[in-house]
């Protein structure tokens, strides 16, 4: 059954690459590991890229030769040209058409690509670069190896030095001050949080604070409780704005109002799309957080 | 104990629920012991959090828990009752797919979760429930009498519909954020209760089992079949349509409350049946004890095994109902 499926989804990658791989000489490959430890054969010089999730295609906007993007997924909208891309979606993956594309390499994220879609398009002679992050720090290496893979070195690194640049001038929590409790909603209604093992955890304390939740659950992002909720009592909360929570998330749970975060008002929304995107613009995100923080 | 003893099966059912209540307020976030239990309950400190977490989320949850349990427990006992069929539970009547897909509705389409300032998933769950329910009984009745085969096959039909639906909506909308918000909610939580929602379902049942108690007799003559129960005098169809109205009632707002928690519907009944015989006296009021009581102690189970919001309750419904169940099949066959 495996087989049969396979089976004309590789002679359609076969001839959909037919037309404009013609190579004169073979072609020089090298072999690498991703940050999952998966080994994988890419073409040395990479010519035709691609990312699956939204953070890794404005890293490749950043680092790549945007003429070698091929493609955009349905949730891509940084940086606006990424929207005169071709599209193939990611969820769910549209196999066919990303067969279609023949990519030299495809750039996702852990936990974003079912690895056995990847395995298949591994079969199909796609490789699958699977990142990995759970500080800010592994963003900054993680774009370093896209420009390494893609012949472009030193774009990446102008990039993240400037980067780690803006991060080491941040102002410096004052030493010995406290750190706020930040509880980070990823759903309201059930609540659902932004755990201790997500990257999160770390822009938060770049920005002055600390992750509220400081159990680690077996979820990135674990549904709590509101007793949980209230036994934390976060000082600021972000998920929204004050008063849209305030008719909506604590209208539902009036119980957290208590909380410290809901009686001094510190309930702030974030920038669409920047906190959950571990991309060049983390450091924006850090600054957007810092700023919440000192309001 | 044989089943000619139903008061003692009765009063065993309450003092295992009370037995769990006393538990269940002892498991959460806040450590709390009996003394501290018992101190809140006496003199309730509002401006104590962990008094306020034991009164206001705790004590709630468990009397929903319960509320549910009794709830399905009862109406799947009733549905058994009213087709005559062993295998029915209280979504043949597509209350949980239309529910269902009433949160999908709600969850994809209004982000804002808000419509004119009304809080829409319960809402809509509950109107999503209604309208398949009304869609099952017109298909399983035939001028004002209810058919128990066309009313079971339209329970499945129209289930299936609302199921298809709902995965056609979520496959075009969901994203990977909101697609887990929507499994979840079908997965069942108690984590919504509150006082003010719990008058509603415990209104429900306090009223069915009283009317109910009365008409014991009536629903065991129905069980003989509907030729030898009008034989008798009974008034079939009025009966079928009275037990419609408490089934839908008592499994919407339910599934409204705390998403469709599956298995109790099922399992409870034939334990009362097991217990205290086909058409025992005590059987309604047992039935709805016994479904408290096993929802109480699978959602204690559920914080217990994964804390702090637990496992899905439907889950350990099924966990512990299924190998249940089919001992008790295998026992009575």
């Amino acid at each position: 059954m495996r087989v049969s499926l396979y089976l004309p989804l590789g002679l359609l990658g076969l001839l959909a690459c037919q037309p404009e791989n013609k190579p004169t000489t073979a072609p020089a490959t090298m072999q690498v590991h991703d940050d999952l430890g998966r080994a994988l054969t890419l073409p040395a010089h990479p010519r035709r890229v691609l990312a699956l999730a939204p953070s890794l295609t404005e890293t490749l906007y950043a680092v790549a030769d945007t003429a070698t993007i091929i493609a955009r997924t349905q949730v891509d909208d940084y940086p606006a040209a990424v929207l005169r891309k071709p599209l193939v979606n990611s969820y769910p993956l549209d196999m066919e058409r990303l067969v279609a594309l023949h990519p030299d390499v495809v750039f996702t994220i852990e936990g974003i690509t079912p690895p056995d879609a990847a395995a298949r398009l591994g079969q199909l002679g796609i490789p699958v670069y699977y990142q990995k992050y759970r500080r800010v720090a592994d963003v900054l290496r993680g774009i370093n190896d896209i420009g390494r893979l893609l012949g472009r070195p030193a774009q990446a690194k102008r990039l993240t030095d400037s980067l780690q640049a803006q991060l080491n001038g941040l102002a410096k929590p004052v030493p010995g001050a406290a750190r706020p409790t930040v509880l980070a909603l990823a759903s309201a209604d059930p609540i659902y949080v932004y755990g201790q093992n997500t990257l999160f955890t770390d822009e938060i304390r770049l920005a002055g604070g600390q992750n509220a939740v400081r159990d680690t659950f077996p979820q990135p992002f674990p549904a709590l409780t509101r007793e949980y909720v209230l036994k934390m009592n976060p000082e600021v909360l972000l998920g929204g704005r004050f008063g849209k929570l305030d008719s909506t998330f604590f209208k539902n749970n009036p119980e957290l109002r208590r909380t410290r975060a809901y009686q001094t008002r510190r309930v702030y929304a974030t920038t669409p799309n920047l906190l959950q995107r571990p991309s060049p613009r983390i450091v924006e995100a850090v600054r957007e957080l810092q700023a919440l923080l000192r309001k | 104990m044989p089943a000619t003893h139903p008061g003692r099966w009765l009063l065993a059912g309450i003092l295992l629920t009370l037995l769990l209540l006393g538990l269940g307020l002892r498991v959460g976030s806040y450590a709390t012991d009996y003394a501290f239990i018992i101190k809140t309950l006496r003199h309730y400190d509002p401006t104590d959090p962990a008094q306020l977490v034991l009164v206001q989320l705790r004590l709630p949850r468990l009397l929903l828990a319960w509320l549910a349990g009794a709830s399905l427990a009862l109406s799947g006992y009733l549905l058994q009752t009213l087709v005559t069929n062993p295998l029915a539970d209280p979504y043949l009547l597509g209350t949980a797919s239309g529910a269902s897909l009433g949160a999908i509705v709600a969850y994809l389409f209004f982000p804002a979760l808000t419509l004119s300032g009304l809080y829409l998933p319960p809402l809509a769950a509950l109107a999503g429930g209604l309208l398949a329910t009304v869609l099952v009984v017109a298909i399983g009745s035939r001028r004002g009498r209810v058919l128990p085969a066309p009313l079971l096959l339209g329970g499945v039909a129209v289930g299936a519909l609302a199921a298809a639906l709902g995965s056609l909506i979520t496959f075009l909308k969901a994203d990977q954020g909101n697609l887990q918000v929507v499994v979840f909610w079908a997965f069942g939580s108690f984590e919504r209760a509150s006082w003010a929602v719990l008058g509603y379902p415990a209104a429900v049942l306090a009223g069915s089992l009283a009317l109910l108690i009365f008409l014991q007799k009536d629903l065991n003559i129905l069980l003989l079949g509907e030729e030898r129960a009008q034989a008798l005098g009974l008034p079939v169809a009025r009966l079928r349509w009275l037990l419609l109205a408490l089934v839908a009632a008592l499994t919407g707002g339910v599934v409204a409350l705390c998403g469709p928690v599956g298995f109790v519907g099922l399992v409870v009944p034939h334990l009362t049946r097991g217990l205290l015989g086909t058409a025992g006296r005590a059987n309604l009021a047992f039935c709805a004890v016994l479904g408290g009581g096993f929802l109480l102690a699978c959602d204690l189970l559920a914080r217990l095994l994964y804390p702090p919001a637990g496992l899905p309750v439907g889950l350990v419904t099924a966990l512990l109902g299924v190998p249940f169940f089919v001992s008790l099949l295998r026992k009575t066959s």
